[in-house]
């Protein structure tokens, strides 16, 4: 009997392109859970049993997935929502009668440059730089405490780079090096642990369907050991840009203003409990002053204009820093994950999606 | 202009489009006509009882005919489009001017039926082809009648990015409420803009996404019988430049969509652009939302008899007929991304749709 599938952020990119693989293949009845109206557009082009609800709402949620065999969760949202989902979205599947959950969760969980001998027994914190590591985390611990008490059976994957049609992975890197505003820290020398997204969907299809797969958490990636320069210099090559006009870095030293560390006090859990008893007036005043104080010199007059230099990012650049291509024996041997899609190959039906999306493409 | 009677309105659809936009424009153009909000119809409560925050004197009503009791003048027909038609005629029949929302109508036929009703009523219908206000729009219109930068060589317009809109309900996307996607959602203004500036071409080629319900991309081939040729992209999917390019012997202008007062212009030769904010009499020319205000000045000025309305129903129809041409002929989009069992499936289900 085709199983009926929940997908938990159904409009993002991986979740659109989920849709399109499971629809029209007839590999499953789907319910695309998504949270307002507006989030309908890309997955209209089918004729779907859609829900509407709000991915901290337990109830909501558990009234979506009703009469669902499984749900996938590939919420994209940020890291207070990605938290406080992950227990939501059990509760209602256990709620709803729901034999198996596949969450997605990313590589980002051991950092953007993980530690060689990486591995899922690795051990986690939640002391990352980027709130969106701890929130993965978090939602892991959180995903795996409610297993212990449910019967809800839990599968958790971890991507690396998703790359494919609609990534931003795609979209992102044509744009800047269509805009000269590309660059490589290293040369490009580092690793990027890419999936092509049929890979992952590849992943989450056994990640349903294994038995064994339960209380298990998988990294998962693209056969081939890729670096930056090779993924950059292919996509240029699709959009007939010179890779050697991209610009070369050492990786710059990343310091926090004023206004990132009083943000990142501003938005800490205490903080946020008392902003309510604080008035709005106050409120603003402080915002305002530091705002003043931050903000960049005005310049001068008979300064000639610059040219535009890439805006590099802390998180690219420690992406770019990663040294260690991550395994996925452990999905081989459990799940008889393969990643059947060649990196080529995805690199290719993303180059055919960019010339899609009106991007100039020169196919060869 | 002043009038000593308030001119009676009504607002026929609650939506995000009335309370977004037809609610401020209102509110703003009573300052300079007298006008009196009489009567509010959706079938939901909840939308109704926002704007009657704003027009607290309105009269919440559950259909058309405790509408039409209420006596109004002047209607916004502002519902999903497969009402469109149905509500305006019956406005219309007594004697109700309507500025319908785009697109007027779920098909030509239908928008046909409503041209009928508004001359036999003698009453105005105008469409709310808005864009038609902006004053950028207005300046192309005059570049391309004047021969200003000599003929038209080619266009290229983008419009779309990941659908945004706060729509307050599914309408947008289901096939029974709203008869297309992106092509009747963004190109009725688009091929307007085309139809006004241009007139209707002589070839046509389009393809869409849609497998089975809506399209979220499509795409057109244009050629004129002067040799003008044409290409444009739609999307509710994947971000676009949002930008007009019309290239013409003697140089190109791009305008960004959205932007009513601003034009950029290339001259061959030149090594400089102009990046123009329009004016006249040293004042910006009207902005978005004033160029909307417009809109609805010239509705309840036309209804009046006091000029005449910009864009009636007979121009309306122009762009739907266009969009109905392209719908009867469309090929599906490549996907190159696809698996060939996808492919499959697609075609199944493009199969089934003929």
């Amino acid at each position: 009997m085709t199983p009926t599938i929940a997908v938990l952020g159904a409009s993002g990119f991986v979740g659109s392109r989920l849709l399109e693989l499971y629809h029209l293949t007839g590999y499953a009845k789907l319910r695309p859970i998504v949270r307002n109206y507006s989030s309908l557009a890309r997955l209209a082009r089918f004729d779907l049993d859609w829900r509407i609800a709000d991915a901290c709402d337990q109830e909501a949620l558990t009234a979506a997935l009703e009469g669902c065999d499984a749900v996938i969760n590939l919420i994209v949202a940020n890291p207070d929502v990605i938290v406080a989902n992950a227990s939501v979205t059990y509760q209602a599947a256990q709620a709803a009668g729901i034999q198996r959950l596949v969450f997605m969760s990313s590589a980002s969980v051991h950092g953007q440059a993980p530690a060689p001998g990486t591995d899922e027994t690795s051990p986690l914190h939640t002391n990352h730089r980027f709130a969106y590591n701890n929130a993965k985390v978090r939602a892991e611990y959180e995903l795996n405490r409610c297993r212990r008490r449910g019967s809800v059976e839990l599968v958790i994957l971890r991507p690396g780079i998703v790359f494919g049609p609609r990534s931003r992975w795609v979209s992102d890197i044509a744009d800047q090096l269509l805009g000269n505003q590309a660059y490589l820290i290293n040369d490009g020398h580092g690793i990027c642990n890419s999936i092509y997204v049929d890979n992952l969907i590849e992943a989450i299809t056994l990640a349903l369907t294994v038995p064994s797969a339960d209380r298990e958490t998988f990294l998962v990636g693209d056969r081939e050991r890729v670096t930056w320069f090779h993924f950059y210099s292919l996509i240029a090559n699709g959009l007939g840009y010179d890779i050697n006009n991209v610009v070369c870095l050492s990786p710059p030293q990343f310091t926090s203003t004023l206004f990132d560390r009083f943000e990142a006090v501003r938005t800490s859990k205490p903080v946020q409990a008392l902003l309510p008893r604080i008035p709005r007036l106050m409120k603003e005043a402080a915002k305002g002053a530091i705002k003043t104080v931050s903000a960049p010199p005005i310049s001068s007059p008979w300064r000639l204009p610059d040219v535009l230099t890439p805006n590099v990012t802390e998180e690219m650049t420690q992406l770019q820093l990663c040294s260690v291509h991550l395994p996925h024996e452990k999905a081989q041997r459990i799940l008889d994950y393969n990643a059947n899609v060649s990196f080529a190959e995805g690199i290719k039906r993303s180059l055919g999606w960019l010339q899609f999306a009106g991007y100039p493409i020169q196919l060869h | 202009m002043t009038s000593s009677h308030p001119r009676r309105f009504a607002l026929v659809g609650c939506g995000a489009i009335s309370e977004l936009y037809y609610a401020p424009a209102l509110v703003e153009v009573s300052k300079i006509i007298p006008l009196e909000m009489v009567a509010l119809y959706d079938p939901s409560p909840d939308r109704t009882a926002s704007l009657l925050r704003i027009f607290p004197n309105a009269k919440s009503v559950s259909n058309i005919e405790d509408l039409i009791a209420t006596s109004p003048d002047l209607a916004v027909v502002a519902s999903p489009a497969k009402f469109h038609s149905s509500q305006a005629i019956d406005l219309l029949s007594v004697g109700v001017h309507v500025l319908c929302e785009k697109p007027m109508a779920s098909s030509v036929s239908e928008a046909e039926s409503m041209i009928i009703a508004a001359r036999r009523a003698n009453c105005v219908l105008a469409i709310g082809l808005f864009r038609r206000f902006f004053p950028a729009l207005q300046t192309i219109k005059d570049i391309i009648d004047k021969g200003t930068l000599g003929p038209v060589r080619h266009f290229h317009f983008e419009e779309g990015g990941l659908f945004n809109w706060p729509a307050a309900s599914a309408s947008f996307f289901q096939k029974n409420n709203s008869q297309g996607g992106v092509l009747l959602d963004l190109g009725v203004h688009l091929l307007d803009l085309i139809c006004w500036w241009l007139g209707e071409p002589k070839s046509m080629l389009y393809e869409d996404d849609m497998m089975g319900n809506l399209e979220a991309n499509c795409r057109l081939i244009l050629a004129y019988e002067n040799g003008i040729t044409g290409d444009i992209r739609m999307s509710r999917d994947t971000s676009c430049s949002n930008t007009y390019t019309i290239e013409f012997e003697r140089g190109r202008i791009a305008w960004k969509v959205g932007e009513s007062n601003q034009l950029k212009l290339y001259l061959n030769d030149l090594p400089f652009d102009f990046h123009s904010q329009l004016c006249k009499d040293n004042l910006p020319a009207s902005n978005y939302n004033q160029s909307f205000v417009r809109q609805i000045l010239n509705f309840v000025s036309a209804s009046m008899g006091l000029e005449s309305v910009l864009v009636p129903g007979e121009e309306g129809i122009r762009s739907l007929k266009l969009i109905q041409q392209c719908y009867t002929h469309r090929t599906l989009m490549a996907m190159p991304w696809l698996t060939d069992l996808e492919i499959q499936g697609c075609s199944k289900l493009c199969a089934g749709e003929s």
